[in-house]
């Protein structure tokens, strides 16, 4: 969560300098959900499709600081090489799913790898998890996703962050239902609630969401509920956010509650904490600086292919 | 013994199922039921487990084919419309599509759509949708026209790495019969010189191949040689074929059966100007069906596509250009 | 056999439920029949007799097939609309082995004969009703290229296309039909000399012709020693009388008109093959004996091809003399680059009337005509020019 917080501090202010083109989007207020499902997953054998708020997740799950800072720097050397960008970053060959834009898409890919893998009789103690927003849920391809994921009974994990706004557009404007956890029960999947600015808690129910997959138990869901923290991307202030939700409970940073809670359970010491800081902050250094001085893809190098099979051209 | 382009489908996804184990199918009423046409009829019992009742969700069929594709295996999702496809167009476009240019993982599914009109059919059980898909980049479109290119392109779809559209045109599978599948295959890239000619050149592919030959067949009665040649997919476009025709015979007619703004014609025809402006005699023509939906009457429908009339009609304005 | 569901070919007859000589009712399910997707019934058109049963049970039938045939009343076919015999001829059943396609059924009748389509000129830059308007088509235009053929070369062709134009079809048909033929290679000079013409000729040029008396000139030629060359009077009238008018030889680019800088005039030369046109410098500006001797010059210079490119440049006009030939007229064309070509016939003695002397007196006449770009100078413009000609030649102490 540290290092979460630490690098997309990093990436907004490397946008404001103008060093980053295109879009970034920010996790903020979202890592203790986001990072709980990380490191409840298995690194080594299960599936982990990230969104754009995951940064948390991903650094739990391992994905690598220099991937983060190679995508949103353009660097040729990065998992998209340059020809995609921000969060659309993924290594499929390790598991690691790279999302499109259209939100909802990615829980029938997750559902696909673990179809692949029951057929070939290699499907036991493996979970595939996803996450997406309170408006992904409004989409088509959520829909059918969670559906047919459903259908096929399908050790799927299914996060979602309900943080009140999808973009500028409020939940009441998104969904008519009181809790979206409801719709876990139309769907045939286990539904959990819980409350996302609370680290320990994240941790819990995650946790057991995780297992109930893994067991068998068919597809899981698991709603949690907090405050967007930041704007959509960094290009948004997000001033459509009315006061009395940040000052609310919903609103409070749940990384000031987790160091919190770590301190209080004696987990940790405030020193040990402070030293994670520091230590964050220099990953976090490095792995920009590292990326900064990489070569960026040279369009008159570039295959220009989308084909993969040679001698197929258009 | 006579094999349809129906049976041709089948028998190809029946090898395939027994060549390998990453192969699987999955669409609506493909399992027990052997499939709207019938084209996956008793691979069920065949092969248990591997022929899969989808839900209606085109999208997450091909989603789901997308994450199964990236973890080794080698899906194939029949849609029972290729009219329905547009509910997966962005999984199709935009995920499959993408994916290997973007990631570097190539994404091995074959999608294949019952396409094309047949009488009676309606608006959207009729429709030609290579076009759609042709557009966007990272993604083969094969449109066999004949019994042994249903059997021998949908065998090479599946081995391919990239994702594929394989239009099937409904019309044929049980109207066209052949006495045995032709063992010696043409790669997927090539196009069929299907009627030599030297008058003029029709373009074009699936079930309008057998109108035009039909359309030449009356011709050569008043001394026209036509030639047809039958590109097998339009994406990708075997324009080195079409060009050494268009210079046998210095005219181009680029017949098709889908709607009339832009697509496989149009393409074809402005790749011959581009690339072969000085071996046209004629300016190049191009017939397609109507601009508006396709019809539900038979005989409006019938007047809505191009039929060997109205290709003759449009042969005959070129000839005498 | 009726069309039982989306791309059903053929059913098998499960069951006949009827019989030779049954009576039966509009829409009663009399045979039983298996598709590949159900089982389904066929349903009679209107009631009747069953006079003739075709069906066997057991085999299969493809859609069209007559599976057999019901007697019914004028009233009842009305009533019904059920299609007679002589109405619906059976299909053509698709062979084994064959490739068959539900458009095309063929009936004997149903055949159509093809609508004659009128040649069209959609498409082409060629105004409609314009025979034998040459659009050249980019493969035509490859062909020609390949041939080295101009667009005058193919005006021998009748076109088949479009508008009467030329196709590669009919160039090729006449290609092959001058092959036996005999001929010769045409000379570099018969080249350059067939593209001047072409290129002079895109323009509309007119003709004028003027008899002069030459008897002056004739006599004053004959007094000189070395003689001056006829031609040579006549590039000084010429020169001097352009120099009075000088837009008449102007040269037209586009919307102006050039002037003429300098009076330097042609002289056409025959030569073997072809014609060559050395240009005499500043006649309007020296007097026959002064130019008699590069006159002599260029003419014996251009009968030996031994021309320079100078030599041949910068005229405005050209004079031609095929009197020499003993022509009584002709209608030169000028050079491509110029609007005026004067040519001089034979003079020839004729009988003239004179008022003088009151009876027919012998005159030597000859004919000038001006052939002129039509587009600078109109008919009297050139009829001025060649008054004055013929005016200053009745003069030539002073020319």
């Amino acid at each position: 969560m540290i290092i979460s917080r630490t690098l997309e501090a990093k990436l907004s202010s490397l946008y404001k300098a103008g060093k980053i083109v295109g879009g970034v989007y920010l996790g903020t207020g979202q890592e203790a959900f986001s990072a709980s499902l990380g490191c409840c997953l298995d690194q080594d054998k299960d599936i982990f499709a990230p969104l754009i708020r995951d940064q948390a997740g991903r650094t739990g799950f391992g994905e690598p600081l220099i991937d983060a800072t190679r995508t949103y720097l353009g660097s040729a050397l990065g998992p998209m090489r340059g020809r995609d960008g921000n969060i659309h970053r993924g290594r499929p060959a390790e598991r690691r799913p790279a999302m499109i834009s259209h939100l909802g898409t990615s829980v029938s890919v997750v559902a696909g790898m673990l179809m692949a893998r029951r057929m070939k009789g290699e499907l036991a103690e493996v979970v595939g998890a996803t996450c997406v927003g309170d408006g992904a849920t409004s989409t088509g391809a959520f829909h059918e996703g969670l559906n047919l994921a459903a259908v096929e009974k399908l050790p799927i994990v299914v996060l979602v962050a309900d943080n009140q706004f999808a973009y500028s557009t409020p939940r009441e404007r998104q969904f008519a239902c009181e809790n979206l956890v409801d719709r876990a029960r139309g769907y045939g999947v286990t539904g959990r609630e819980v409350d996302a600015t609370n680290l320990l808690e994240c941790l819990a129910v995650v946790h057991e969401a995780v297992k109930a997959a893994r067991n068998c138990e068919g597809p899981q869901m698991v709603v949690g509920k907090l405050l967007r923290l930041c704007g959509h991307g960094e290009h948004d202030d997000a001033s459509y956010v009315a006061p009395e939700l940040k000052d609310s409970n919903l609103g409070r940073d749940c990384l000031e509650i987790g160091i919190q809670q770590v301190v209080d359970e004696g987990l940790a010491t405030s020193d040990e904490v402070n030293l994670w800081k520091r230590e964050a902050a220099e990953e976090v250094q490095e792995a920009v600086a590292n990326a900064q001085t990489d070569p960026a893809p040279d369009p008159y190098q570039d295959d220009w292919r989308a084909f993969s099979s040679k001698g197929i051209n258009s | 013994m006579s094999v349809t382009y129906i049976d041709a489908i089948h028998q190809a996804q029946r090898e395939l199922l027994a060549e390998s184990d990453d192969v699987f199918l999955y669409g609506q009423d493909i399992g027990g039921f052997g499939g709207a046409f019938k084209a996956t009829k008793g691979l069920l019992e065949e092969f248990p487990g591997r022929v899969m009742d989808s839900p209606i969700s085109e999208d997450a069929m091909v989603g789901m084919a997308i994450g199964a594709a990236i973890s080794g295996m080698r899906p194939i999702v029949e849609m029972q419309f290729a009219d329905f496809s547009s509910i997966a167009f962005n999984q199709i476009a935009n995920h499959a599509g993408t994916h290997y240019y973007r990631t570097g993982i190539p994404v091995p599914i074959t999608v294949r759509l019952p396409c094309g009109g047949t009488p009676g059919s309606g608006p959207f059980h009729s429709q030609m949708v290579e076009t759609l898909y042709a557009h966007y980049p990272g993604i083969i479109v094969a449109t066999p026209a004949t019994v042994s290119d249903a059997y021998h392109l949908l065998k090479e779809s599946v081995k391919i790495d990239d994702p594929v559209v394989f239009c099937e045109h409904k019309f044929l599978y049980r109207w066209l019969k052949t006495s045995e599948i032709d063992p010696k295959p043409l790669p997927l890239g090539m196009a069929r010189i299907t009627r030599p000619g030297k008058h003029a050149t029709v373009v074009t592919y699936s079930a309008m191949v057998h109108e035009a030959v039909r359309a030449a067949d009356r011709l050569a009665k008043e001394g026209w040689e036509i030639e047809v040649v039958d590109l097998r997919s339009v994406k990708p476009l075997d324009m080195d074929t079409v060009i050494a025709s268009v210079a046998r015979t210095g005219r181009l007619l680029a017949l098709g059966e889908g709607f009339p703004w832009g697509g496989v014609t149009a393409e074809v025809v402005s790749r011959v100007v581009a690339e072969g402006f000085h071996l046209l005699d004629a300016p190049p023509l191009r017939l397609n069906s109507k601009d508006t939906p396709i019809p539900y009457h038979p005989d409006l429908w019938a007047a809505h596509r191009p039929t060997p009339e109205s290709i003759l009609e449009k042969l005959r304005e070129l000839l005498n250009l | 056999m009726p069309q039982l569901g989306e791309s059903i070919a053929e059913a098998k007859i499960i069951r006949l439920n009827i019989a030779m000589g049954d009576s039966v009712i509009a829409d009663q399910e009399i045979i039983e029949v298996e598709t590949n997707k159900a089982m389904m019934g066929v349903t009679t058109l209107c009631g009747g007799t069953v006079i003739e049963i075709r069906a066997e049970e057991g085999v299969e039938y493809a859609v069209g097939s007559l599976l057999g045939i019901l007697e019914a009343t004028e009233e009842e076919i009305s009533r019904t609309g059920a299609p007679t015999m002589g109405e619906q001829a059976e299909s053509k059943l698709l062979d084994e082995g064959e490739e068959g396609n539900l458009h095309f059924r063929q009936t004997e009748q149903s055949y159509e004969e093809p609508k004659l389509v009128e040649p069209s000129v959609r498409g082409l830059p060629v105004p409609a009703g314009m025979k034998g308007a040459h659009y050249i088509s980019p493969r035509m235009r490859a062909r020609m290229n390949e041939l080295g053929l101009r667009e005058a070369d193919i005006s021998a062709i009748a076109g088949s296309g479009a508008g009467g134009r030329v196709t590669v079809a009919d160039l090729e048909q006449f290609l092959e039909y001058i092959s036996d033929w005999p001929d010769s290679a045409a000379s570099p000079m018969r080249l350059a000399v067939a593209d001047a013409m072409r290129r002079s000729w895109s323009r509309p040029l007119a003709s004028v012709g003027l008899p002069v008396v030459l008897d002056p000139v004739l006599e004053h030629r004959s007094r000189q020693d070395p003689k001056p060359g006829l031609t040579l009077y006549v590039l000084r009238a010429f020169a001097i009388a352009l120099s009075e008018q000088p837009a008449t030889a102007g040269f037209l680019i586009g919307e102006k008109v050039v002037h003429p800088r300098a009076y330097d005039i042609g002289i056409a030369v025959q030569v073997e093959d072809g014609v060559v046109v050395p240009v005499l410098r500043n006649v309007d500006q020296l007097r026959v004996p002064e130019l008699a001797e590069e006159y002599g010059q260029l003419v014996r210079q251009a009968r030996n091809r031994k021309l320079t490119l100078e030599q041949a440049q910068g005229g405005i006009a050209t004079v031609t003399n095929f009197g020499t030939f003993g022509l009584k007229w002709g209608t030169p064309i000028p050079l491509p680059n110029e609007t005026l070509i004067l040519g001089l016939a034979a003079g020839i003695k004729q009988p003239r009337w004179s008022e003088v002397v009151g009876a027919f007196v012998p005159v030597t006449e000859t004919e000038i005509c001006l052939t002129f770009d039509h587009r600078v100078v109109d008919g009297g413009g050139a009829g001025l020019l060649l008054q004055r000609i013929g005016t200053l030649l009745q003069s030539p102490e002073k020319l």
